[in-house]
């Protein structure tokens, strides 16, 4: 029994650091750009018809499949920061244009892929399990974790330590000090929104045998990571972090601990911290 | 001048209105069910209006929609199938959840609130689509709902007549409110809340008011959601729709009329138009939200003459 609940508890790492991957993109783009992308789903959903659509059973086609989510998602998200451009300064119209970019991007994904879900090969070395106690666990969620994990330690040692990452800070704290400074501040921005991208789509490369490509997985990668960042304030790195392995958590745990509650368990915990939460739920990022 | 002005425009309004009774004589079935698609969008618009406003856009207001529509469908299957006592249960359960949830997300401003609101709108969808009593994903199959009379509504144009009888003074209504002291208290709030708190207003009980009557408007316009669709199920409830009432109310750039044109050209977009490319009626309406996004300086600009236009008119 205990077994079960640690199983699934890894699970539910497995589950946290996968959204951890697409919200450290979101909080990225929002405390640089301001932007609220909310075409981070449909990044992610790239990534995973990527997987779908190069990724054969050996070893390469994996490496290649996330070598071409990479250079897809810097170009997405490099797109993006061109596109939002001329609309900054209005918000509204920046989440307009993206909602737009959204439902193009849902519509091409329809007349590519079909409605029906897909399934998502990963290399057949990696397709077995090892036994943890007397439980099985597949192999491939372990290096998963592993991968995830090492990205998440990247992400925040580059942000805290390199000098790059010091100059985003600085942007995101006083744009206009930062370019005073002598800092590239629009070099920043696209980058950070380029990084961002490539999180999302490398997520979806790596993630897709855990929430495969189908249509609507988009907008439910998109839906958890917001709730991510909302719960956390949009506020770091390491808070995303720790949010984001709690709602893995919820996820997952929740539902063999209270199965009846569990549609809800995550609204009512979501619920929950934002009342607990003090002051106005409106600070900018820092 | 100005009673010339006003006559022309309710001039206008009753022709509008005179349009759209004659309509089911005028379109086929199909097209008359599209419009009462509008009518419902427009209904979601509408309350969405009230909280821009306030300046808060929302991307949640799907959720009192989906309260309405499902409330409806529940009251329907108790035999309760007396629209006008739909209409009446769902406005109060709008408001009552927005009364348990408005203090939670009004905590929340601008881009937050959205994100707030997406976010809850988005789960309370999931929590549906896994409810046993409101029936998981395939959603509620109902029986049509009668007149005080007893008479059943099922032929299309009726139930869009319906669907009119209800929308007209809800917009009214909106019209009403977006006028009233409430309204220009919420207008006040948009431009400058700390302000609008040090001359005394209660602010955060002026945003729950609104968040209140939002919530009322939109469980309205679910209720002729589940008397035009018989049926109703989470995926009504999405985040696209939520997306397309947003995008209704940046089209009527501040005007609650131009919000309900923006609800038609919607449905125009994608149902008519969008059937004409063989299904790329959801890349028509990322078009849409593109232009407008890119267009809007100049979108404000004509909404702005043609409402000077209006008001000259007399002169």
């Amino acid at each position: 029994m205990v077994g079960t609940y640690a199983v699934t508890a890894l699970d539910g790492v497995a589950f946290g650091l996968l959204l951890f991957t697409v919200a450290s993109g979101l909080v990225l783009i929002y405390g640089v750009m301001g932007v609220l992308n909310l075409a981070h789903g449909s990044l992610y959903l790239a990534g995973a018809y990527l997987t779908y659509m190069i990724s054969n059973g050996s070893l390469f086609s994996l490496v290649a499949a996330l070598a071409a989510g990479i250079l897809l998602g810097a170009g997405g998200g490099a797109t993006l920061s061109g596109l939002m451009r001329p609309l900054s300064g209005r918000p509204l119209d920046q989440v307009m244009a993206i909602i737009g970019i959204t439902f193009i991007l849902a519509d091409i994904y329809i007349a590519a892929f079909g409605a029906a879900p897909l399934p998502a090969t990963i290399p057949h070395i990696l397709d077995g399990t090892i036994s943890l106690g007397d439980h099985g666990y597949p192999v491939y969620r372990l290096l998963f974790i592993a991968i995830a994990g090492v990205i998440a330690a990247m992400l925040h040692l580059t942000i805290r330590k390199t000098r790059a990452g010091i100059a985003l800070r600085a942007v995101v704290a006083d744009p206009v000090m930062a370019r005073a400074t002598g800092i590239h501040t629009q070099r920043i921005r696209i980058a950070a929104f380029a990084v961002g991208g490539m999180l999302a789509v490398a997520a979806g490369v790596l993630g897709a045998r855990i929430c495969g490509p189908a249509p609507g997985v988009d907008t439910t990668i998109l839906t958890l990571s917001l709730i991510i960042v909302v719960i956390g304030g949009a506020g770091s790195i390491p808070i995303t972090f720790f949010v984001a392995i709690i709602v893995g958590q919820v996820q997952t745990i929740g539902v063999i601990v209270a199965p009846a509650l569990a549609p809800f368990t995550l609204l009512m915990v979501t619920l929950g911290i934002l009342i607990a939460r003090p002051g106005n739920l409106g600070a900018r990022p820092a | 001048m100005i009673t010339t002005a006003l006559n022309w425009k309710r001039g206008g309004i009753g022709t509008c209105l005179a349009a759209a009774v004659v309509l089911p004589w005028l379109l086929n079935g199909y097209t008359i069910s599209l419009v009462s698609n509008a009518l419902i969008l427009a209904a979601l618009a509408a309350s969405t209006y009230v909280l821009t406003i306030a300046g808060m856009p929302s991307f949640g207001q799907t959720a009192y929609l989906g309260v309405g529509a499902y409330v409806a469908a529940i009251l329907s299957r108790e035999n309760i199938t007396i629209g006008l006592i739909h209409i009446v249960v769902a406005a109060i359960s709008g408001a009552l959840a927005a009364a348990i949830i408005g203090p939670v997300v009004l905590r929340a401003r601008g881009e937050v609130f959205l994100m707030v609101t997406f976010a809850l709108g988005q789960l309370a969808v999931v929590a549906a689509s896994k409810t046993a009593a409101l029936g998981y994903d395939e959603g509620l199959s109902i029986s049509a709902i009668t007149l005080p009379g007893g008479t059943p509504l099922t032929n299309d144009g009726y139930l869009y007549l319906y669907c009119l009888a209800v929308f007209i003074p809800l917009l009214a209504s909106t019209a009403w409110l977006s006028r009233s002291r409430l309204g220009t208290r919420l207008r006040a709030i948009a431009d400058h809340e700390p302000r609008m708190a040090a001359l005394g207003h209660r602010t955060s009980r002026d945003l729950l008011l609104g968040y209140m009557a939002a919530g009322a408007i939109a469980a309205v316009g679910g209720c002729l959601l589940t008397a035009t669709h018989r049926f109703v199920s989470p995926a009504d409830f999405g985040f696209d729709t939520a997306a397309l009432a947003l995008l209704a109310c940046v089209i009527g750039s501040g005007s609650l009329a131009g919000a309900v044109f923006g609800a038609i050209l919607i449905i125009v977009t994608r149902d008519l138009i969008g059937a004409t490319t063989s299904g790329h009626g959801v890349a028509l309406l990322g078009v849409l939200f593109l232009v407008i996004a890119y267009g809007r300086p100049h979108l404000r600009t004509i909404v702005t003459f043609i409402q000077t236009a209006i008001a000259r008119r007399g002169n």
